[in-house]
């Protein structure tokens, strides 16, 4: 095997100090919050959608529809500080999961995954950040409702 | 493995070839400005494996990172860029990232050929903590019918229990009887002695 590069290209003189590097990189970061903000609500609102159409009962395809829209904007909101809506899009894919895994079928918890999604939106701050975390505490204990089954079957 | 926010310590970035496939212009937007940040130069932007496949056929490639994307493509991607024989590129260490990491993608990203997994959402601090583990860690790599990458035995912990081993430099469970001399005192201090490391 032919010896990486990236090591030697690293210790290359010049560069950046790693705490420079990092300020750099966030400042970047920075200046995605207006476009992250407008990408978060529009996959909200794609989950809406996905939701509106949610068959009476178990349905694969479906929920591989619902995951394909709710998981990737996993990590775009904590670039503009709505951390807690990536905690609750990663609570959503996992009951998805679960719900894949174990056959079953739960309408409202999805809804309510959804509903949760538009209320983190719309009201995070700081000033909220307790009911933020009961919102949030919500939604894990719906998601994980499935959990058991689903690592007993796994 | 943590880096010091405050350290002074650099690296740089600069002259390496960095390989971003994300098939969300927002998600492959954001390793652009983390990276951009640590001052890389040369990056190439992929939305899908295809376009992907086509960089690393034309240009050496010094880290990838890649999204495993809700459909598994990025695993599909570096399975096939570790048994694709292009070379130097089929050696490149790849960072794996994931909005949602259930156990099943944890092994999904392991038997791919990663060399590492990162989950959302990521910060460029754990970004570089990472790059820079990566390029430390000098995992042997494992080429045979069922896998391609590095090893996948991060810590070494031996033979599993009752096994013998099936590397060449496996240690047998038993310690045996020692077959050479013990140590001289000027000897052990002479490595424990404290070295300035160098990132």
């Amino acid at each position: 095997m032919p010896k990486r590069q990236l090591g030697a290209l690293l210790r290359t003189p010049g560069g950046l100090p790693l705490a420079e590097a990092v300020e750099r990189a966030t400042a970047n970061l920075g200046t995605l919050a207006g476009a992250c903000v407008a990408e978060i609500g529009q996959s909200i609102d794609r989950a809406e959608a996905c939701i509106a159409r949610c068959p009476p009962g178990f349905d694969e395809g479906f929920l591989v529809d619902l995951y394909g829209v709710v998981s990737p904007p996993i990590g775009v909101a904590s670039v503009c500080g709505l951390g807690a809506i990536d905690v609750a899009l990663h609570s959503l894919c996992d009951l998805v999961d679960h719900l894949r895994s174990t056959g079953r079928w739960d309408i409202e918890a999805m809804q309510v995954h959804v509903q949760a999604l538009k209320l983190l939106l719309h009201t995070e701050s700081a000033q909220n950040a307790q009911q933020t975390e009961a919102v949030l505490s919500g939604l894990r204990q719906v998601s994980q409702r499935y959990a058991a089954a689903a690592k007993a079957g796994a | 493995m943590g880096l010091d926010a405050k350290s002074r310590a650099r690296f740089n970035l600069e002259r390496a070839s960095v390989l971003l496939l994300d098939s969300t212009p927002m998600g492959l937007e954001i390793l652009v400005q983390v990276l951009t940040g640590f001052g890389c130069k040369v990056l190439h932007r992929a939305n899908d494996n295809e376009e992907a496949r086509d960089i690393v056929q034309r240009y050496a490639v010094d880290l990838a990172i890649v999204d495993a994307s809700p459909t598994g493509e990025g695993y599909e991607f570096v399975s096939w860029l570790r048994r694709s024989g292009i070379e130097p590129n089929c050696y490149t260490p790849v960072l794996l990232t994931a909005g949602h990491t259930p156990t099943h993608a944890v092994g999904q990203a392991r038997d791919c050929g990663a060399d590492f997994i990162m989950k959302k959402p990521l910060t460029p601090k754990a970004v570089l903590e990472r790059v820079v583990w990566i390029a430390r860690e000098g995992r042997k790599f494992v080429d045979c019918d069922t896998y391609v990458g590095p090893d996948r035995r991060i810590k070494n912990e031996g033979v599993p229990g009752g096994g013998q081993g099936r590397r060449r430099d496996d240690l047998p469970p038993d310690v045996g009887e020692a077959v050479m001399p013990n140590m001289d005192q000027d000897t052990i201090d002479g490595l424990l002695t404290t070295r300035k490391v160098k990132l």
